[in-house]
């Protein structure tokens, strides 16, 4: 055996036992990205830029704190604006704890306030197109970057139409073409086809990136507001499954007021 | 003496992690569950459903007024349970166990969950500190603190 046989050998053996069991993804190190000497993801290196020198928003990530309520993002001393038809909505909607909400029978949650659940999702930066994967309902959204505008819609949707596109270092997605029958949130906030969805994205640094949403929607606010939400890139985990029509029972019993 | 004090630690956290986390579900927990109506369940694990949007732990078991009965008891989104250490056999039929949560408004056997706690004084802190945690871990800092526990998170 030559020394380069014996040292092969010996990696092979030594990798093997270091090597943990994982249980399918959970835990199985993400490969290529920074780490500090413990081995742990280095949240605080520099952001990752693609080859035109945007910065790359790829990977996982997950609201810092995860809402049910959108308005628990706003900035302080500021309140939502809603005008008669909104209050009326969301005090209706209060009053009967919310158990019309279309999500809790596994209809989609709003895209605005999909990026702000307990549950992560990943972007897949690629030329033309941004993809976002949700592990909320197992759902995706598409981002055209290609230049294209927003479609004429003759056929509105839960999750609308997004393009996006670069201001400076901030990655600013504009989505239309709603069909008004999801909520804002869990909490009631209504949303309607009329919404102008602008969501400001800002990769800070390897690990953090801050969420702007401007919520622009004149059915039912008298001007348009936004809240600020924080997201922690989530290192060694994968996007696990969720299919909320496999055993849904709560529904058939939520109770009103 | 000493598993009164995991008890009462396992108790204080779970105060903490109930007020931080209501409301946190695919649904309106309000609309179905009552958190001013807390019920203790002590017995045995008869089917557990890994699903989503929620497990649920069927068991066996008295309340903490002696009454008995078959209860469904609703825990959190198998994705959520899994990233925090459980696994479908986590808890398995047969299993004794003591179960913390809250009872549904309209009044049947059917309990949102906040912890269950094994025959071994393992507080399984519904996703938190995981299988392998103990009382002690389900009330203090660390994994147990930050908690989403049994209770739905939102997905």
């Amino acid at each position: 055996m030559n020394t380069k046989t014996a040292a092969c050998q010996l990696l092979v053996v030594a990798l093997v036992a270091v090597t943990p069991v994982f249980a399918q993804w959970e835990g199985y190190p993400t490969p290529a990205i920074p780490r500090t000497p413990d081995g742990k993801v280095n949240l605080n290196a520099p952001l990752p830029r693609t080859p035109d020198g945007k910065p790359d928003l790829s990977g996982i990530w997950q609201a810092s704190r995860g809402a049910f309520n959108f308005a628990s993002g706003l900035r302080r001393g500021e309140t939502v604006p809603f005008n008669a038809e909104g209050k009326k909505l969301f005090d209706e909607r209060q009053a009967n704890n919310s158990k019309d909400e279309p999500s809790a029978r596994c209809l989609p949650s709003h895209i605005a306030m999909r990026n702000q659940l307990n549950t992560p999702f990943k972007f897949a930066q690629l030329p033309g197109v941004t993809i976002q994967l949700y592990e909320s309902r197992s759902t995706f959204r598409q981002i055209f970057t290609d230049g294209r505008p927003l479609p004429k819609v003759d056929w509105p949707t839960w999750g609308g139409f997004s393009v996006g596109r670069w201001e400076g270092d901030t990655f600013v997605v504009v989505t239309t073409g709603f069909n008004g029958k999801t909520w804002l949130d869990q909490a009631g906030h209504p949303a309607t086809d009329a919404m102008r969805l602008t969501e400001r994205f800002t990769r800070k640094d390897f690990g953090h990136m801050e969420l702007e949403t401007i919520i622009d929607d004149p059915k039912v606010y008298s001007k348009p507001w936004s809240t600020v939400a924080q997201f922690t890139f989530r290192a060694d985990t994968e996007l696990l499954e969720f299919i909320c029509e496999e055993n849904e029972r709560d529904s058939q019993f939520m109770i009103g007021k | 003496m000493k598993r009164t004090w995991q008890w009462i630690v396992c108790g204080v956290g779970l105060g903490v992690w109930v007020t931080a986390t209501l409301a946190l579900a695919h649904h309106s927990f309000a609309a179905e569950f009552d958190s001013t109506k807390p019920v203790t369940l002590k017995g045995t694990i008869t089917k557990v459903e890994w699903t989503n949007p929620h497990t649920y732990f069927h068991v066996d078991a008295t309340d903490e007024n002696g009454k008995t009965g078959n209860w469904a008891v609703e825990g959190g989104a198998p994705n959520v349970l899994y990233r925090q250490g459980w696994k479908p056999d986590t808890l398995k039929i047969g299993d004794k166990v003591v179960i913390t949560g809250s009872r549904a408004r309209n009044g049947m056997n059917l309990a949102n969950a906040i912890s269950f706690v094994l025959a071994d004084g393992r507080c399984v802190f519904a996703g938190t500190s995981g299988p392998e945690g103990t009382a002690t871990e389900c009330g203090t800092g660390g994994r147990g603190a930050r908690g989403r526990g049994a209770a739905p998170p939102q997905n």
